[in-house]
């Protein structure tokens, strides 16, 4: 059973690692994509890199098994709270301007 | 584990519980008396009442504890001086906010009620991050501040300006904070606690050699403090300030400019006097550095504004640039840093809210802008609120007897003696009194308008709701009592600066 499981690295670091990179390419979404909705999923593949980081340090240290899980399911219910505020104000700003692109949001810089 | 609730823990946690039902109160009330803008004021001040109340009964059981601080939930959560300090100083802000909102938001047939029930959750969360004793606690508590901020910037949702500032803010705030909890998360995996005084532990045993330093903390460590950078608008993390603050309503952002303000600083306090002060010679180097560029690139972009409240967004940057020099000196080993710290977050709350009261009492019918023009001859159409607008103006500039005065002085006099020891801080109260002599110019500038200027067309003279006059007496006589007898609030400000050490 899980037999699958058996390639899968015994090493912390390897999952932080995957946590770092998910991380940076949340971030680079973020800077890079131009559309409040491709913004709003960056953010949440850097929230959800982190929670995998939480959950790494859980997974291989006994002793903060039970906080980190705690600790991610509070960050899960946080990010969708997030998530809810986030696209109530892009459906309210898409209603105003027609676009989803925030290059277009330049009202205030003329 | 224990987690059963003791008396005293209830008596701690009560002023938190009722803020959290005076907000959903409002929505009751607001639901079994729809848009009764009476009953939902009335639930608000209530509602404010009690919680102030039970922060001052909180505040008794904390003191009467050994030493001085009651911690509830295995101490996650404490009651300090500090935590009483501020949660009346965010107690004060909603008050104010709720009392000049109405009007405004009344001309643009908005929703009173909800406003007020997410300003009452916006407080409720810079309460919990005042108290917060976990860092988990302190994410939360961000979090609950910052989301109904985020509501609170794009409440006028028909209106182009409000959204778009709401939608800047809210991208690079839930940025910020993605930075700021991957910074909690390898600080937790690497000190193995999320309790501030486990890793305070953690990083004197670093300190001391004892413990192993290791990349990873240090990368933790980097976000967190880049993520707070963000939360209280430090140059070059300020991009969203003024746009931000422009689109939002103007009593929005009156609470903006000050709330989460506060908040952040409530959030600084917590996280690095108490958690990471062991290591404070290695990152005192950041914060004189964002104390700089903060103060000196805020107030250098003010000077070019035309709008006023784009004007005061870069204004509050440089208040922030002047608070950082107080926590500069604090962390340079000088307790009055964080006193006037303090001192100065309340006296920049009272006189910040009063002047974005007069400016969203003067657009108070629609289609008024905020530019300079506004303001012209403003001494013949509202003289109350053009007197009004020069003391505040006059309060933020610093000259005495008001209480601005008293927050730059105590703040640049801790740098001053904590120069002795640390040369750059001699050197940052310096560039503190340039950028004060130069931020009169912008301020000033609207002073000559208001009294000095023709009005280019002839704008009739609106009246201003009674609870608008109630709050500019409150603002008005804090601002003018906080720099005449600055020992009313020197007392509280030494014993709340002094609880961020006791464990």
């Amino acid at each position: 059973m899980l037999s699958f499981l058996n390639g899968i690295s015994q090493n912390l670091d390897t999952y932080l690692v995957l946590s770092g990179i998910l991380f940076a390419i949340g971030s680079f979404g973020f800077l890079a994509r131009r559309n409040a909705i491709s913004m709003l999923m960056s953010i949440e593949l850097m929230v959800n890199a982190v929670n995998l980081a939480f959950i790494a340090f859980g997974a291989f240290s006994p002793a903060l098994a039970a906080d980190a899980s705690s600790i991610a399911l509070i960050v899960i219910a946080s990010a969708a709270a997030e998530a809810t505020v986030g696209l109530a104000i892009v459906i309210a700003i898409y209603r105003n301007k027609k676009t989803p692109l925030v290059d277009e949001y330049d009202a205030m810089r003329q | 584990m224990n987690l059963s609730v003791s008396p005293a823990d209830a008596v701690a946690m009560a002023p938190f519980i009722a803020a959290v039902l005076a907000a959903m109160a409002v929505i009751l009330v607001d639901f079994v008396w729809p848009g009764r803008r009476t009953a939902a004021l009335l639930t608000t001040f209530v509602g404010l009442a009690i919680v102030a109340g039970l922060i001052l009964v909180a505040n008794e059981g904390a003191r009467t504890t050994q030493n001085g601080v009651s911690t509830v939930f295995n101490g996650s959560y404490r009651v300090d001086a500090l935590t009483t300090f501020l949660d009346l100083l965010f107690v004060s802000i909603a008050g104010l906010t709720a009392a000049f909102a109405p009007d405004y938001l009344g001309e643009r047939r908005l929703p009173v009620a909800e406003f007020n029930a997410t300003l009452l959750f916006a407080m409720t969360g810079a309460m919990l991050l005042a108290g917060s004793a976990d860092l988990i606690v302190l994410f939360l508590g961000l979090e609950l501040m910052v989301l109904p901020g985020y509501l609170l910037a794009g409440f006028h949702k028909n209106d182009g300006f409000s959204t778009e500032g709401a939608i800047k803010y809210f991208l690079l705030g839930s940025f910020s904070s993605a930075i700021f909890l991957f910074g909690l998360a390898f600080v937790f995996g690497m000190t193995g606690t999320t309790r501030i005084d486990g890793v305070a532990g953690y990083l004197k045993a670093i300190v001391a050699g004892t413990a192993p330093f290791s990349p990873a903390l240090g990368m933790g460590l980097a976000f967190l403090t880049t993520g707070v950078a963000f939360k209280i608008a430090a140059v070059p993390f300020h991009y969203w300030t003024p746009d931000a603050y422009q689109g939002s309503p103007t009593p929005v952002t009156g609470y903006l400019s000050v709330g989460p303000k506060v908040g952040a600083f409530a959030l600084i306090i917590r996280l690095f006097a108490g958690a990471l002060l062991p290591m404070a010679v290695q990152w005192n180097v950041v914060i004189i550095v964002l104390a700089a560029t903060t103060m000196t690139l805020g107030n250098l972009v003010a000077l070019t504004q035309d709008n006023v409240k784009r004007m005061l967004a870069y204004s509050s940057i440089a208040h922030t640039g002047y608070m950082l020099v107080g926590f500069a000196a604090f962390a340079a080993g000088q307790a009055q840093g964080l006193e006037g710290l303090l001192y100065y977050g309340a006296a920049y709350s009272f006189m910040n809210l009063g002047a974005f009261a007069v400016i969203a009492s003067i657009q108070r019918r629609t289609g008024i802008t905020s530019n300079l023009s506004t303001f012209a001859g403003l001494i013949r159409r509202e003289p109350a609120l053009a007197w009004l607008m020069t003391l505040f103006l006059l309060s933020l500039t610093g000259i005495p007897p008001t209480a601005g005065f008293f927050g730059k002085f105590y703040v640049i006099l801790a740098a001053v003696q904590a120069g002795n020891t640390n040369p750059w801080l001699t050197g940052l109260a310096v560039l503190a009194m340039l950028n004060a002599a130069a931020a009169a110019f912008y301020y000033l500038r609207v002073v000559v308008y208001m009294f000095m200027r023709d009005p280019s067309e002839e704008v009739a003279s609106i009246g201003h709701g009674r609870l608008v006059w109630a709050g500019l007496a409150v603002s008005t006589v804090m601002t003018i009592a906080l720099g005449l007898f600055p020992g009313i609030l020197l007392g509280l400000v030494s014993s709340a600066a002094a609880a961020v050490h006791v464990n």
